[in-house]
């Protein structure tokens, strides 16, 4: 007994060098080999209800969709941004990008290029989507956006004025969208838009965030003030997986073009690596706890 | 051939980062600071171009920056304050900024105020009623969630020592925030495994032959550049 508490004991001590290395072994092995693992992907409520949310928009309505994450979060929210779109183009709705982050700019052009160029479907810059520029000041840039957009801007990323864009007559306020859509990976995220314009101006509001997040977007999301929340890399293989079903089913229609290839999503692909080190993480909390125990029990 | 040099930019970032997880080296340091020069200098640009040139002096000089916006001579207050925030730079004159400072926290509290009132205040006290008229399963949930309110409340109310009642009251409170600490862990812990897996993809995409194998060779180069670096420390003489 004595010496499986030794070996307990010096596991417990192990240079973390070694679980670092482990660790980057589960994440590699199984990207550099997806057909040695390949665990399925349940869908869970909180992405249906996104995916629902998304899917009852009609043709012509409008949607904003924020953009707040950078490089350091692309892995988990860009997946979802992708998906995101390629959903609201496949049902005709007129998407407006804005980003609340300086890296947001360049997330937003990345998504919106990934959709033009899979040439899936027939959409047009200032007559299906807008981008706005990136406007330095967070929560008073979301503020101004729910009261008046255009006291921030007057142009689109490519300085075009918005008198010359169709897309954007009639759009005033938050109010004039019928849905807005936060891919947040910080502040400001989901809670400033909750906070400073979809509450107090009752516009439905759904979001995509980092795993880090989600606990403190939960209670927003139990009391309906967030319709849905797509939660990290798990969220977006889930939604990835629902837009991807949804595609292939959907019959040809004047938005989709059929013949061009229906690629799945990269959050899937990436979800058999996050399992596997999810398990060794928890075998390493179990054995950790276990030599923890034994030591101060032996030093007692 | 530009693509091509941001590849090989990209991987030596990279594993220059993750070099710390060996110790501290010049690698690591080194993209350190150009990630912290690059981030300065693209949001002081991207702040020039996109906000400050619109929206404040496309206002002041609305004929000559063509933003769309009209004339407002009220612009020239922030202007001032703007100006005022640059003189933290200055010892004799950094009094001055504390005025736009205040003025900041001024309008942010009381921006704050309000929204956090009405959306985290209000809204969530009325979610955290039981709605009697829902499922078992439903009203089990919301009766959780009311107990976890109350006791993780009364946790944080220190008017009255924890002892009899109140003390266990507390205690149950406790294992709620406990659970919700581990369930942040949880989740943390999966972010960073996520941008792992991102870096490590874009690795694996340019180890292929068409990249000229740019992650094994700078791999490579690390390893013998950080084992040399390592063994000069070792056979150093030691300093006082």
């Amino acid at each position: 007994m004595d010496r499986i508490n030794d070996i307990f004991i010096k596991l417990g001590q192990l240079d973390r060098r070694y679980i670092f290395l482990l660790i980057a072994l589960s994440v590699l092995i199984p990207l550099m080999k997806p057909n040695w693992v390949n665990i399925p992907i349940k869908t869970t409520n909180n992405t249906e209800i996104v995916f629902n949310e998304i899917n009852n928009l009609k043709e012509g309505d409008k949607v904003l969709v924020s953009f707040e994450y950078g490089a350091s979060t692309k892995p988990e929210i860009h997946p979802m941004s992708v998906a995101v779109l390629q959903h609201l183009f496949s049902k005709g709705v007129k998407v407006y990008t804005v980003p609340l982050w300086p890296e947001g700019l360049m997330m937003a052009k990345y998504a919106i290029k990934e959709v033009v160029e899979s040439k899936l479907f027939n959409i047009i810059e200032h007559s299906d989507y807008v981008s706005l520029p990136y406007k330095a000041g967070g929560e008073i840039v979301i503020r101004g956006i729910a009261t008046d957009i255009r006291s921030i801007f007057t142009q689109d990323v490519n300085n075009v004025l918005f008198d010359e864009i169709p897309m954007m007559k009639g759009i005033k306020s938050v109010a004039d969208f019928d849905f807005v859509f936060d891919l947040s990976a910080g502040v400001p995220g989901n809670a400033e838009w909750v906070q400073f314009a979809c509450d107090e101006y009752k516009v439905p509001l759904s979001s995509g965030c980092t795993s880090i997040m989600v606990t403190d977007a939960i209670p927003y999301v139990e009391s309906g003030q967030i319709r849905g929340i797509l939660a990290g890399m798990p969220g977006a293989a889930e939604y990835e997986q629902m837009v991807y079903k949804y595609l292939n089913d959907l019959d040809a229609n004047k938005f989709i073009n059929k013949e061009a290839a229906i690629i799945p999503g990269k959050a899937t692909s990436r979800m058999s690596a996050q399992s596997i080190a999810h398990v060794l993480m928890v075998i390493f909390i179990v054995f950790g706890n276990i030599s923890y125990y034994l030591l101060r029990r032996r030093n007692n | 051939m530009y693509e091509m040099i941001g590849v090989w930019c990209v991987v030596l970032l990279t594993l220059s980062i993750f070099s710390y997880l060996y110790g501290d080296n010049p690698f690591y340091k080194a993209a350190e600071h150009a990630f912290v020069g690059v981030s300065a200098g693209y949001i002081f640009t991207i702040t020039f171009w996109d906000t400050i040139r619109p929206n404040l002096f496309g206002r002041l000089f609305p004929e000559a920056i063509g933003a769309g916006f009209e004339f407002d001579g009220t612009y020239i207050f922030p202007l001032i304050l703007g100006v005022f925030m640059l003189f933290r730079l200055s010892k004799k004159y950094d009094w001055l900024s504390r005025i736009s400072i205040a003025y900041i926290v001024g309008i942010m509290a009381g921006l704050k105020f309000y929204v956090f009132l009405n959306s985290n205040l209000l809204t969530q006290i009325k979610s955290s009623t039981v709605n009697l008229s829902g499922t078992y399963f439903t009203i089990i949930n919301e009766v959780i969630i009311l107990i976890g309110v109350i006791s993780g409340l009364v946790y944080f109310f220190f008017s009255k020592e924890h002892t009899g009642v109140i003390g266990k009251i507390s205690r149950i409170g406790v294992y709620f925030l406990m659970i919700k600490f581990g369930a942040s862990f949880g989740f943390a812990v999966m972010g960073r495994i996520s941008l792992l897996i991102g870096r490590f993809e874009e690795l694996i995409e340019f180890s292929k032959p068409e990249y000229y194998y740019s992650t094994p060779a700078v791999l490579l180069f690390m390893i013998v550049a950080i084992g040399y670096w390592a063994f000069r420390e070792n056979n150093s003489p030691i300093q006082d």
